[in-house]
């Protein structure tokens, strides 16, 4: 469109697409043309003209190019909305892809690729194949990217039509552009498959590396980008692949540059001869500096990547780390980049360059980056041993200028210096109490405390100090007061006199009694029984020998790291996430997503399990706990059920049976809703039996959507066939309005065992002190009852199957259901102590023998036969007790359907 | 030079292209009869998705000949194209006579469009050239155009392979056209 055509978005005449209809049915050209011209202004400008879709389009056939242009964009633009008249467009699209001008030929065929209608695709087959072997490498190319579109749309129709095929044949194309969009059509269509599609064979490889001289600069980033993935025979192969491209590494585009070392750093892994590998990295040094001088967006992506690059090799840019340093005027999200980078690779031999510089930045305005250079001093103490001194110096120095935030940032790296290096720093403590009354942040404020409590045998005033915290510990963050919690008790354990012995009445106290913070009070609990039990004990405990610690902060695991590698120059090397985690394209991302779940799921729901608070109250504290390996001392299981006075006094429950979780319980599969709150007048119950440890649980949820607070639960339940019960109290806390509850409560067999015919039926009554008892019934799942000792032995198996007489069997089949894996459903049901004994093949179907028990010692000898995948599940079973089995059949089609 | 004289030219006599619609079953032999008259050459085509148009010029009389798809799905679609309509060539496959029935139903469907009511039909009986091709006076009774009232209509035996009988009825076509229009 030329300047002038800018009027065509100024009009104001009401009836504008009656107008716009009439001329573009004009039997004038020009003045089609025209309305074409002013129906893409209206597209453009957002008003929808979608309505005229027959008129533009009755305007294709045209010899004018421009006209023909403006239509297909108007196409690309309406065509989803409407699919039906799509289809009118067809044939132009069909007479297109044959016009002698290849320009047109491309254009139809790009075209095509863009419209995403199901109905239409099916008859673009022909012109693309067509295009697919034009004379014209500008119209060959452009329907290599083609057929990755329309893969996106319909997989199959491709793999039917063979055009995988054809885009395999272009890689041998003498023309590099349709060389490199075929690559890029291959690599996309791959990312969309979960089967190998584009694999590079020995004979693609010299193609590629061949075009990759010659084809543009977005095309050699495309071929690189699949010779990255390609895994060379050997040793030699990978050289001579490397010696091919390590002329890239000089290109001016920086995806190039970038692409490049992906390749290379992948090839290197195979290459054996350190002379090359050496050499390798020398040349790849210059070309990443390079990098660092660009706009500081492109410098970011280049530090992310180099961040990636100097975790595997850091020799690479070992002697530059003077680009490292930041200017004063580089954005803030470039320092912070380089920052990290300056850590990883500071050594003995720099480290006087590296700690003047952190020590400028330390003076520096920017509050953040200041807290980060104080950080990276600590970190970079805790890297180098020989350095360390120099270090922590440098840190006194920085506490000397009384900066709040800088002496806060320098005293909890110098929790974690203290941790690293044990017995060595301890004189500068005298320095870091002076800087006590400052201190307002909570994990600088809980680092101090860690040290006053870690060190207090060397503290003289240790108890002052600790004391003039506990002033405040009620309106402390948790983080503090469980640093003031462990701190206190060890002040105690190592000065068992009287002033820390009213202190540590005071702290368990208040961190039992007056505080909501259920990680506090397990704590607390834990230590409180420690200390009534056996001090030694205690002390053996809290007293451990701590593990050294390294500098791991920041470091990626080295698989996460070998794949973030695989994937430099994309997002995910920018993000260091895989990717993924951030783009969900192919089916066995989804199923990836699901084995991550299944630990979670089936973690939740259950009692916290009491290591936990050991574990935290042994690490020095929580803060450090994420950055340190997990110091947890091997005493996880301490809290036995000790009868102690302390215990009675707080009115601990001995038993230990019982396990309140009334914390909100982290969010597992949702429970079915028993009693719905339209019922409840606002109470909502939902629960499930479930089954951990051994142990038979009523998980139970209550939701108070009424007005008024709830408390004084209590529940009850009627005789049923296993005579389930509850073993102690319903532990609900009151509820707010608004608020919900989770609990466990532990429950018993055989208590209140109803007479009659074996049924799943239990009947629940529930009441509170403000509302009627509520009613409401659930279902037992027999496989809750299965007891783990429920493994046979294959003798035992067949003498008991010999034994039963055959009026004990019973035979059942589920013709709707499916296994679609043997393995999973196996892992399923042995989860739920369902034990698999053996198999046999039957035809072509597998035939599989498990055991199962019930409390009391009813075994259950099951037979499954099925063909994985077919519908259709057969099941007979042998029990002594063979009125059980409808009850049996029941939990199994419910297990399997789920 | 010649720019100038052309303008001057179809200002002098007008540039008014008629509009002309050719439907038809699928298989009729309206694509190969629009090119037969465009290019006066027989074309290898391809069932329409869509439509063709040309710019057929007989007789100082430019046509504007739209060749609609008539594959059952498109079918609905004929209807976009009816308005300002002048002319109406119905092809029908003379040897198809399984299909005459549908042909005849489509047929009738058109004239009864409020659209098309000013429009003139010109029919023709094509494939005359196959073997079992009815004949005029056959497809005239099998389409039932005796029921066509207060309209101008006319059919012709055809042959697209062969060129015969299509301009003869394009001569019929431009002499109705001029007449009607004055």
């Amino acid at each position: 469109m030329s300047g002038h055509d800018s009027k065509y978005f100024s009009t104001t005449k009401k009836g504008e697409i009656p107008e716009l209809k009439e001329e573009l049915n004009s039997q004038y050209k020009d003045k089609r043309k025209d309305a074409v011209k002013k129906v893409i202004a209206a597209m453009t400008v957002g008003k929808d003209v979608s309505s005229l879709f027959t008129d533009v389009v009755n305007c294709m056939q045209t010899e004018n190019l421009e006209l023909k242009k403006l239509v297909y964009l108007y196409l690309i633009n309406y065509a989803k909305s409407q699919p039906d008249l799509a289809i009118l467009a067809v044939n132009t699209f069909v007479k297109d892809s044959q016009d002698p001008n290849p320009l047109i030929r491309a254009l139809a065929v790009r075209t095509m690729g863009c419209i995403r209608v199901d109905k239409i695709t099916e008859y673009l087959c022909d012109p693309l194949q067509r295009c697919l072997k034009d004379d014209d490498p500008y119209v060959r190319k452009t329907a290599a990217i083609c057929v990755a579109k329309l893969y996106d749309i319909n997989a199959e129709l491709v793999e039917d039509r063979g055009f995988l095929d054809s885009l395999k044949d272009l890689i041998s194309d003498n023309n590099p552009m349709v060389v490199a969009n075929a690559v890029a059509a291959l690599a996309e269509i791959q990312e969309n498959s979960a089967r190998p599609i584009f694999e590079i064979t020995s004979a693609t490889l010299q193609k590629l590396l061949t075009a990759l001289n010659e084809c543009t600069e977005w095309g050699q980033v495309f071929i690189l980008d699949a010779l990255s993935r390609y895994k060379a025979a050997d040793a030699r192969e990978a050289e001579n692949i490397v010696e091919r491209v390590t002329p890239r590494l000089q290109h001016a585009n920086c995806a190039v540059v970038l692409s490049a070392v992906k390749m290379i750093l992948q090839q290197m892994e195979l290459i054996t001869s350190t002379d090359i590998v050496r050499n390798l990295c020398k040349k790849m040094a210059p070309p990443l500096v390079t990098l660092l001088s660009a706009e500081p967006e492109i410098q970011y992506v280049a530090l992310r990547n180099i961040n990636l690059i100097v975790q595997k090799r850091p020799t690479i840019l070992a002697h530059e780390i003077k680009v490292f340093f930041c200017k004063y005027n580089d954005p803030i999200y470039v320092k912070m980049e380089k920052l990290e980078i300056m850590i990883k690779l500071a050594s003995d031999r720099n480290i006087d360059q590296v700690l003047l510089e952190f020590k400028e930045y330390a003076t520096e305005v920017d509050v953040d980056f200041v807290r980060k250079a104080v950080r990276a001093i600590g970190r970079c103490a805790i890297k180098l041993e020989r350095a360390a001194e120099r270090c922590i110096s440098v840190l006194l120095e920085l506490i000397k200028i009384k900066v709040n935030y800088v002496v806060q940032e320098a005293i909890i790296v110098i929790k974690d210096i203290f941790r690293r290096y044990p017995n060595t720093y301890e004189s500068i403590i005298a320095t870091l109490c002076e800087s006590l009354d400052t201190l307002d942040e909570p994990e600088a404020k809980a680092s101090m405390i860690w040290i006053i409590g870690e060190y207090a045998e060397r503290i003289d005033n240790a108890d002052e100090l600790l004391e003039s915290f506990l002033e405040s510990f009620p309106e402390e963050p948790p983080q503090v007061q469980l640093q003031l919690l462990t701190a206190t008790v060890k002040l105690f354990l190592k000065k068992p006199t009287e002033g820390p012995q009213q202190m540590i009445q005071a702290v368990l106290n208040n961190a039992t009694v007056e505080t909501d913070n259920p990680d506090l009070r397990d704590r607390a609990y834990i230590y409180w029984r420690l200390l009534s039990t056996d001090p030694e004990a205690a002390k053996d405990v809290v007293l451990a020998e701590k593990p050294v610690i390294t500098d791991d902060s920041n470091q990626l695991d080295s698989s996460l790291l070998d794949e973030l590698l695989a994937n430099i120059a994309t997002l995910s090397s920018v993000y260091h996430k895989p990717p993924e985690s951030f783009v969900t394209r192919l089916k066995t991302v989804s199923q990836r997503a699901e084995e991550d779940d299944y630990p979670e799921g089936s973690e939740s729901g259950y009692p916290e399990s009491p290591a936990h608070p050991v574990d935290g109250a042994a690490s020095p504290s929580s803060s450090s706990g994420s950055r340190h390996p997990a110091t947890s001392p091997p005493v996880a299981a301490a809290p036995a059920p000790v009868p102690d006075l302390l215990g009675d006094l707080i009115g601990l429950d001995n038993s230990n049976s019982l396990v309140p979780v009334d914390q909100p319980a982290p969010a597992g599969p949702p429970l079915p809703v028993l009693l719905p709150a339209a019922k409840g007048q606002g109470l909502q119950i939902s629960a499930e039996l479930t089954r951990s440890d051994g142990q038979v649980f009523y998980s139970m949820l209550f939701e108070n959507n009424t007005q008024s607070v709830l408390d004084g639960f209590m529940i009850q339940f009627n005789k049923n066939t296993f005579g389930l019960a509850a073993t102690g109290p319903l532990q609900v806390p009151p509820l707010h309005p608004g608020t919900s509850a989770r609990t466990l409560l532990p429950m018993v067999l055989f208590q209140n065992v109803a007479p009659g015919a074996p049924n799943t039926l239990l009947q629940v009554a529930v009441k509170n002190n403000q509302q009627p008892v509520w009613y409401f019934s659930d279902k037992i799942s027999l496989h809750v009852l299965f007891t783990e000792d429920g493994r046979m032995e294959r003798a035992t198996f067949l003498e008991t199957w010999k034994s039963l007489p055959d009026s004990n069997e019973v035979l059942r089949e589920f013709p709707g259901l499916v296994i679609k894996s043997m393995e999973s459903t196996l892992d399923k049901l042995a989860a739920s102590n369902m034990f698999f004994i053996a198999k046999r093949k039957n035809a072509n179907q597998e035939v599989l023998y498990l055991s199962a028990k019930i409390p009391r010692g009813i075994p259950f000898l099951i037979e499954l036969t099925a063909a994985v995948g077919v519908p259709g599940v057969k099941c007979a079973i042998k029990t002594p007790s063979p009125e059980m089995a409808p009850l049996f059949f029941e939990a199994l089609e419910h297990f399997l359907q789920s | 030079m010649g720019i100038l004289f052309t303008r001057l030219f179809s200002s002098l006599f007008g540039n008014k292209e008629a509009r002309i619609l050719v439907l038809g079953l699928d298989n009729a032999g309206k694509t190969t009869i629009l090119y037969r008259l465009q290019m006066g050459e027989v074309v290898s085509t391809i069932p329409t998705i869509g439509f063709n148009v040309e710019t057929v010029q007989y007789k100082n009389i430019k046509f504007q000949v739209w060749d609609l798809g008539g594959q059952t799905s498109i079918r609905p679609y004929w209807r976009c194209y009816f308005p300002n309509t002048q002319a109406i060539i119905y092809v029908v496959d003379s040897s198809d006579t399984d299909r005459l029935a549908i042909a005849k139903d489509e047929f009738h469907a058109i004239l009864e469009e409020e659209e098309l009511k000013g429009a003139v039909v010109l029919i023709f009986a094509n494939k005359q050239d196959l073997p079992g091709a009815l004949d005029d006076a056959a497809v005239t009774e099998a389409l039932e155009l005796h029921k066509i009232k207060s309209r101008q209509w006319a059919i012709f035996k055809t042959s697209a392979t062969k060129g015969e009988g299509l301009f003869e009825g394009l001569d019929w076509l431009s002499n109705t056209l001029k007449s009607g229009s004055g």
